[in-house]
């Protein structure tokens, strides 16, 4: 089976600091891969590289086949990569409308989609993440588990292949969080999306991954499934700390 | 090959993989017809009055036309430009440095004003990629300063303190009320082209991609928007029409010169009209042109010498009363009439 994404000896230098050290993983068509490690393990920074905000300082990053390490986000974006933020930025003097219209008629290209053919469309999405009500309020005027889900549907609204989400149940109670997470699940069934998922809260990611990523100081600790990766002793002191046997 | 198609309220035209819809809803034009006809109407009602009134209402229009392309930037770029009047300069001195050299008139001068300002704009246009914040605030503002200093460094070429003469007037009807009368026509026209083709832009799904910028760069680059396309064909465009108001100056007072037109004096008096109406709202450019226009007009005529300092004291209180100016005070509370919305029919 060919990878959607294929990430190759993937590293960042901030200076003399290693964010990411050659770290190498597939995402496959369809699948949900979530990506853990301990704060400050440079998971954003993987997501960042991928979406092409930051430069990768080395390695190689192929989409289909085709290499889109040097690629502007822009670029990417139109080849279906979109994001979601650990803390939501909106486009605060946009309505909800508005900021999803804005993915609609700049994500994916379409063919004969004029403005008012987007604002329909934009207005499917909203419908979806359940912001439809909400359409005509300022972003910033919007509650946090609001923003969460307009960023969702200002993803979607791109028509992406591949979804990273980095951290979405931060900030969220229990209810919100729980509302989230089908939504993301709904999102993957609905429209046929891959789905990279950051996440600090496990039981989430034990339920709804299909394989599991663990990176601790830049490296790769393991890859498998949820069961495989939280039974990893390295993933474990890498949470715990060493000599956690100790006091198990 | 454009394929153009009438339906019931709009009209649909189709290129390649590309589709525009234009709606057509006269029941809209009711307060934009009611606007145009007062302003229309002014000039005349002034020629009759106090014809002094027309030359405030040209400076009005003006100001307005240089404030509106400044705010397309501004909202473009997400960046301030702080030295728009540096098109004005490049503008008036190739529609004043062609006309006096070869005789040429205000219609034959004009491509060439368009095209150097905007040979000007395009070379200047990778600051926007590459500057921001205060760098960007800095190099704009210096660039009018460095254009001054150069006139003075070439007095063969741009007269320095006394200006270019002799350029060919924008009209001569052999009547000096009657050419006041139809200056104010054209300037009152100039801005409301201007008015019009960037109330279109911001309304359309560039206005849209450029609001996404000015809100937040990088996430507006992380959904699939060029950025650096947008915001180059933004100060581009918008620093060639403000090159335009330069040709305009030219003619309109046969005479230019960098001295009235590249201080910090002008570019204040520029800024405030932008703040004023409501910060980088292209209608309220107009309400602002308008305002201080006729304020500095009052000014002049009652306050005396003392002027040159009240006047931009009265308008920095207002800018502090009125944070968001006098158009935004309306929008701020009647944003959806001013966003695409969706209305759902029970």
């Amino acid at each position: 089976m060919t990878p959607l994404v294929k990430v190759s000896n993937l590293t960042k230098r901030f200076g003399g600091i290693v964010a990411v050290n050659d770290v190498s993983f597939e995402i496959y068509q369809g699948e949900t891969l979530g990506f853990i490690g301990p704060n400050g393990a440079g998971k954003s920074t993987v997501v960042n590289c991928l979406t092409g905000y930051l430069p990768a300082t080395s390695g190689k990053v192929e989409m289909n086949g085709v290499d889109i390490t040097r690629m502007k986000p822009h670029e990417r974006a139109h080849r279906g990569l979109a994001r979601t933020y650990q803390i939501p930025r909106p486009f605060p003097e946009l309505t909800a409308l508005t900021s999803v219209l804005a993915s609609s008629i700049s994500g994916k290209k379409r063919v004969h989609q004029s403005f008012q053919d987007a604002m329909y469309d934009a207005t499917h999405y909203l419908e979806f993440v359940g912001l439809f009500s909400k359409r005509n309020i300022l972003a910033r005027d919007l509650t946090f588990y609001e923003l969460r889900m307009l960023e969702l549907a200002r993803a979607l609204a791109t028509t992406p292949q591949l979804l990273f989400i980095d951290e979405v149940m931060a900030g969220l109670n229990p209810g919100e969080a729980k509302n989230a997470t089908r939504m993301i699940r709904r999102a993957k069934e609905e429209f046929g999306i891959t789905v990279f998922w950051i996440e600090h809260v496990m039981a989430v990611l034990m339920e709804a991954a299909d394989r599991i990523v663990a990176i601790n100081y830049g490296a790769k600790l393991a890859e498998g499934t949820p069961d495989q990766v939280v039974s990893n002793d390295d993933v474990i002191e890498a949470y715990l700390g060493r000599g956690w046997r100790e006091y198990a | 090959m454009v394929e153009m198609e009438l339906k019931r309220d709009r009209i649909v035209i189709r290129l390649g993989t590309k589709k525009w819809e234009w709606v057509l809803e006269p029941r809209y034009w009711r307060n934009t017809l009611i606007w145009a006809a007062v302003l229309f109407i002014f000039p005349t009602v002034c020629y009759f009055v106090s014809p002094g009134l027309i030359n405030t209402m040209i400076s009005a229009n003006i100001y307005a036309a240089i404030a509106m392309p400044l705010a397309l930037m501004t909202i473009g770029t997400g960046r301030m430009n702080f030295g728009p009047q540096f098109y004005i300069g490049v503008g008036g001195y190739s529609a004043a440095l062609l006309s006096i050299a070869y005789g040429w008139g205000p219609l034959t001068t004009l491509p060439f004003a368009i095209l150097t300002s905007m040979i000007a704009a395009l070379i200047f246009s990778p600051l926007v990629i590459m500057a921001r914040g205060l760098y960007y605030v800095l190099l704009t503002l210096l660039l009018p300063l460095v254009f001054l200093e150069v006139t003075f460094i070439y007095p063969d070429i741009f007269k320095g303190d006394t200006g270019l003469f002799g350029i060919v007037p924008l009209l001569d009807t052999g009547n000096s009320k009657i050419n006041f009368l139809v200056i104010g026509y054209i300037s009152t026209v100039i801005m409301f082209v201007y008015l019009w083709i960037i109330n279109k832009i911001l309304k359309s799904r560039y206005g849209l991609l450029m609001a996404s910028i000015n809100d937040d760069e990088d996430v507006a680059h992380s959904i699939g928007i060029h950025i650096s396309k947008i915001k180059i064909i933004a100060f581009v465009s918008a620093s060639t029409m403000i090159g335009i108001i330069g040709w305009f100056y030219a003619h309109y007072f046969s005479s230019f010169a960098g001295i009235t037109y590249l201080p910090l004096t002008f570019m204040l008096k520029v800024l405030l009209v932008l703040m004023i109406g409501g910060r980088a709202q292209v209608f309220g450019c107009v309400v602002g042109g308008y305002f201080v226009a006729f304020l500095e007009m009052l000014m002049i005529r009652f306050m005396g010498p003392i002027q040159p300092v009240l006047f931009p004291i009265i308008l920095l209180a207002l800018l502090f009363v009125l944070p968001e100016g006098l158009f935004g005070l309306y929008r701020k509370r009647r944003y959806r009439e001013y966003l695409p919305t969706i209305h759902v029919r029970r």
